[in-house]
């Protein structure tokens, strides 16, 4: 039977992972330790399987523990396409990062990932939306008019109003956009 | 000095976007981490730089290196802030991911990583890096050093450092992995007792005095490689144009940054926001201009300080330059054989798509493809011979496959 090490250092609940993972039969260790100790406790546990959060920081230092495993008799990989493009698809679009010890076949990790990616918790929904090309042209067009305007409030040249919007922007931690958009609306305001 | 910069580039560059060398992809993912050495994409994206070339570039900030790679090779990210090493990693299939064919679009920034060690060491006394030596060498505990991510630079500037100073980085000292923002955790628990790293990062262990600054890299190696504009082979192969703008959209952010010191302040402040860095702007803003507080008393303005632009030098990828993390992957047991240092690096550099975009520019991209720098060992690395550079070093873990053998 695989033994799984479930590794929990993000806000994502892996409770529930946990015990779906047991209900199908598998022997979980949930590590909630350090990250700094995952070397020390794979070499401990002596995993096959170890499950992190796509998005976590730890995942840096696991790519240790695959470097340092290179030569030992029990070397980590990570789950990547070549052992199954579908299954690796699918684990990343879940947020769910498998390493294996080389050798152990797709097909016996395919249960361990579709309880994995049924439980675990996505927030994948949240992402941002591409932003459609019309909407950077219309941006585009605003920022030119802003200029034109600042360089005639301020009578400077092309050059400068753009050093003048960009510091304001970064200054405040804005896109230059929306520094724009001000100078638009103080300009129409003013009149 | 602003005279020299004008608008005019941009409006000449207009014409890539009514030619046939408009951009095949007008939209771009770009991944980057948390660090100040980001800015140029940052300011990039948020600024402007790109829509006059009929781009838009998004930001993704990432959780780790290794998840940075691995959407780059996926194609979910179509070019990132990257660590030199990890590109050259991953195109030799060295980690976590087999081996995907990767390009250096250009340099991001030279300078302003450092290696700090705890208040604990202070106190003892260990403040130089004699004193460091003579401990690692009598004291019983061996200390442990953290690092960002085994083939990041971070670990080839800390291992480089300590070997100068007589310490074997993988004998006499522990090397771990920690993410940036738990260093100083990790440190104040004692569970590490220096680290190498990326800005804010160490200004933020000086200001929170948990730590003082060591060594910075550009001790190292003044205007060493940093991080660099990485993509797949595959991303400018396919969209050539875009690559090439995006560069010169870059390029232009670059200049911006370095136009002026108001212009840095704001850079600072920009990065600071909750979307990017995150980070308080004291710990930010200083390191950035230049001037450093080591944390035991010593202040003083950095001729070698993290840079983005210097007329473009920061940015030309140099042949040597790849090489040379080859050269330490090599040294350090990383990679077994030597590789074809010379035509890996011809193969990744994306030198002629580089030189394209910063002439568009008016700006000089120079005919040298490889460049002479001497380390804080004393040695030249100039790229002539990266096999025998590779073995020139007193201590060093070559694993040679003959030499495996013997061993077992």
């Amino acid at each position: 039977m695989l033994r799984i090490l479930l590794i929990n250092d993000t806000p994502r609940k892996v409770g529930r992972l946990r015990t779906a993972l047991i209900e199908a039969g598998f022997e979980v260790i949930d590590e909630s330790g350090l990250t700094i100790d995952l070397p020390a406790r794979v070499e401990t546990v002596r995993p096959d399987v170890i499950l992190i959060d796509t998005e976590s920081p730890g995942r840096d230092v696991m790519e240790q523990v695959v470097l340092v495993s290179r030569d030992q008799p029990r070397p980590i990989v990570m789950f990547t396409d070549e052992h199954d493009p579908n299954v690796m698809r699918q684990a990343i679009k879940s947020g769910v990062s498998a390493y294996i010890v080389e050798g152990i076949q797709a097909q016996r990790l395919q249960p361990i990932l579709d309880v994995a990616m049924a439980r675990f918790e996505s927030d994948q929904a949240l992402r941002a939306q591409l932003q459609a090309r019309d909407q950077q042209l219309a941006e585009r067009k605003r920022i030119e008019l802003a200029k034109g305007m600042l360089m005639k409030m301020k009578d400077c040249n092309e050059e400068e109003a753009y050093t003048l919007m960009r510091r304001q922007a970064m200054s405040r931690q804005q896109k230059l956009i929306q520094v724009a958009e001000q100078i638009i609306a103080m300009s129409e305001l003013l009149g | 000095m602003n005279d020299s910069v004008g608008n005019g580039p941009i409006s000449n560059a207009l014409a890539w976007v009514n030619g046939s060398d408009a951009p095949e992809k007008s939209t771009l993912d770009l991944g980057f981490m948390a660090l100040s050495d980001c800015a140029s994409l940052v300011v990039a994206a948020t600024q402007g730089f790109a829509q006059p070339y009929g781009l838009t570039l998004n930001l993704k900030r990432q959780s780790s290196w290794a998840n940075l790679r691995d959407k780059l090779v996926s194609g979910e990210l179509d070019a990132a802030h990257s660590l030199y090493g990890l590109i050259y990693a991953v195109h030799l299939g060295i980690g976590g991911v087999a081996p995907t064919d990767m390009a250096v679009l250009m340099g991001l920034n030279q300078n302003g990583q450092s290696i700090n060690l705890s208040r604990g060491l202070q106190q003892q006394g260990v403040v130089t890096p004699e004193a460091l030596d003579r401990h690692v060498h009598q004291s019983r505990t061996k200390l442990t050093f953290a690092q960002t991510f085994p083939t990041g630079t971070h670990a080839m500037w800390l291992y480089y450092w300590l070997a100068s100073q007589g310490i074997h980085p993988l004998q006499d000292v522990a090397s771990v992995v920690v993410p940036p923002p738990q260093m100083l955790a990790h440190l104040q628990a004692g569970r590490i007792d220096g680290f190498c790293v990326g800005e804010p990062w160490s200004a933020n262990a000086v200001a929170q005095d948990q730590g003082f600054t060591l060594a910075t890299s550009q001790a190292i190696w003044p205007n060493h490689p940093e991080k660099v504009l990485g993509c797949t082979q595959a991303f400018v192969e396919q969209y050539p144009n875009t690559a090439r703008v995006l560069v010169m959209a870059i390029l232009e952010a670059s200049r911006f940054i370095e136009q002026s010191i108001e212009n840095r302040r704001s850079t600072a402040q920009l990065l600071s926001g909750r979307e990017y860095l995150d980070a308080p702007l004291d710990c930010i803003e200083p390191r950035l201009l230049g001037a450093y507080d080591d944390g035991l008393g010593n202040h003083w303005q950095d001729p070698h300080a993290l840079r983005f632009f210097a007329g473009g030098e920061v940015n030309l990828p140099y042949l040597s330059d790849g090489m040379w993390f080859m050269t330490q992957f090599r040294r350090w047991g990383l990679l077994r054989d030597d590789p074809d240092y010379l035509g890996v690096a011809r193969q990744v550099q994306q030198l002629a798509l580089y030189r394209e975009a910063a002439t568009a520019l008016g700006l000089n991209a120079g005919d040298q493809d490889l460049r002479s720098s001497q380390l804080i060992d004393g040695k030249v690395w100039d790229g002539s011979d990266p096999s025998g550079y590779a073995r020139s070093f007193r201590l060093h873990a070559l694993a040679d496959h003959a030499n495996r053998q013997a061993l077992r």
